[in-house]
């Protein structure tokens, strides 16, 4: 399996991904991806950094310091309220997706303490996130051996594992590892037995994904 | 909610045709401006004074001891030098002085909680940094506009190459990064900020810088496929 997806592509798709500039799922699932895989700072991630660094800085109000600790004081040592807000939602899961890596972790976290988890059949449930942009984003949980409704799509379906293990009729898939579903193929991810599986789903709604998640599907379509 | 989405909507778009055409218009057909990046808001970004390995490595233990004790000392560190380099990337975005600052707030306190997630194999702060206000930046444009990506981009292709193994560390691959930026011309470099910093589509560029669209492509191709023979090569 390929360590870094980055290096097979185009530099614009790149700089697309790297400044954000792509649909925030895309963002989402190549973030997840890369820290999944353990990928190093990408050659274009280091540009970025550096311009960071090198940038003019700009005045910060005075006492900004100090008003900044005051506000992490207040809340609770340092909480994150992102944490909060999930746990008062009851049912959540929330344990497992505190195990999720970052960025995903914050937005499950947050979709968990805003809609919420929806049941979507024996063993399986479904948590929307919180994505602008052509593409959605949800997290699928799904209890050992259970398998998500056969389905088709209008789109191409990314799936990406990221805890547990799935087997569609493509291939069988650990954390890290991305399924590509075509438009019209139908496909049934089943859990592996033993653990429960959380995947990161990204499709858009009926449009074909072109650009970042086109490159994506032809490095890894099958 | 989020602290930042209220004010969303004040946060302008990269794409945004009026801030575009605003900042293109004093400058559009003029090579000398296009070479040394005055099209872009806030200006170029000069490179050479990168942070040195020592510098980075004094930092990534300053974050070090913030995931291990909550050291406040470290965090004050961390705070003065990039608090205001956050803001600068924010005023770039199109933000008013006090968003910038709410939102490079907001960054320094995700620096603070997940401080325990950097890792110093795997980038420099710098780049660890810019990736958190990165994702900050997305989730203060939430709901606010459709991203812009031009199905029609032929540089959206993959790339036709195959990877090089990798052999080298990622403290590696930012040292090589910043002698290679160093070197390179100004207006490449203020090139590969638009596009990899800012995050603007080549055809703002184009519309910005006033190059023809196929030149800022050719030329955006060129400067990164010469940093990355430069990494190859060294």
């Amino acid at each position: 399996m390929h360590t870094d997806f980055l290096s097979y592509m185009s530099d614009d798709a790149v700089a697309a991904v790297v400044s954000g500039r792509t649909d925030p799922a895309v963002v989402l699932l190549s973030d997840t991806m890369r820290a999944l895989r353990g990928a190093e700072a990408d050659t274009g991630e280091s540009v970025a950094g550096v311009l960071l660094e090198t940038e003019t800085p700009a005045e910060m109000s005075d006492g900004a310091f100090d008003r900044l600790m005051a506000a992490i004081d207040e809340d609770e040592f340092g909480a994150d309220p992102t944490w909060k807000k999930a746990a008062a939602s009851a049912g959540s899961a929330i344990n497992e997706l505190i195990a999720l890596p970052e960025p995903l972790r914050e937005a499950a976290l947050d979709a968990a303490g805003d809609s919420g988890w929806r049941f979507a059949g024996p063993g399986i449930r479904i948590l929307p996130l919180n994505v602008d942009g052509r593409a959605e984003a949800e997290i699928i949980r799904i209890e050992p051996g259970s398998s998500t409704p056969r389905h088709t799509h209008d789109g191409v379906e990314f799936t990406l594992c990221l805890s547990g293990g799935f087997t569609d009729e493509r291939g069988s898939y650990g954390p890290g590892d991305l399924s590509v579903a075509d438009p019209g193929v139908t496909h049934r991810p089943t859990a592996d037995d033993g653990e429960v599986c959380f995947v990161l789903a990204v499709r858009d709604a009926g449009l074909r994904f072109t650009g970042v998640l086109g490159a994506l599907q032809r490095v890894f379509g099958r | 909610m989020r602290a930042g989405q209220d004010a969303q909507k004040k946060l302008s778009s990269t794409s945004d045709p009026a801030s575009a055409a605003g900042s293109a218009s004093s400058t559009r057909g003029q090579s000398t401006s296009a070479g040394n990046g005055a099209w872009l808001r806030g200006g170029a970004i000069s490179p050479k004074g990168a942070l040195s390995p020592a510098m980075r490595e004094r930092f990534a233990d300053l974050v070090g001891r913030i995931a291990a004790s909550k050291d406040r000392e470290a965090f004050s560190e961390i705070f003065d030098f990039y608090a205001p380099r956050v803001k600068s990337y924010i005023l770039r975005l199109g933000a008013d002085d006090g968003l910038a600052e709410e939102l490079a707030q907001e960054v320094m306190i995700s620096v603070w909680r997940k401080a325990h997630l950097f890792d110093r194999e795997q980038a420099s702060v710098s780049t660890w940094i810019f990736r958190i206000a990165r994702n900050r930046r997305i989730d203060a444009l939430r709901r606010r506009r459709k991203p812009e990506l031009d199905p029609q981009e032929p540089l959206l292709q993959p790339a036709d190459v195959t990877p090089p193994e990798k052999a080298i560390s990622a403290r590696q691959t930012e040292d090589q990064v910043r002698a290679a930026l160093a070197e390179l011309p100004q207006e490449q470099v203020a090139l590969l900020q638009a596009a990899f910093y800012e995050g603007l589509s080549h055809r703002d560029i184009a519309e910005r810088s006033g190059l023809p669209l196929g030149t800022v492509k050719s030329r955006i191709r060129l400067a990164f496929q010469k940093l990355k023979t430069k990494l190859e090569d060294e």
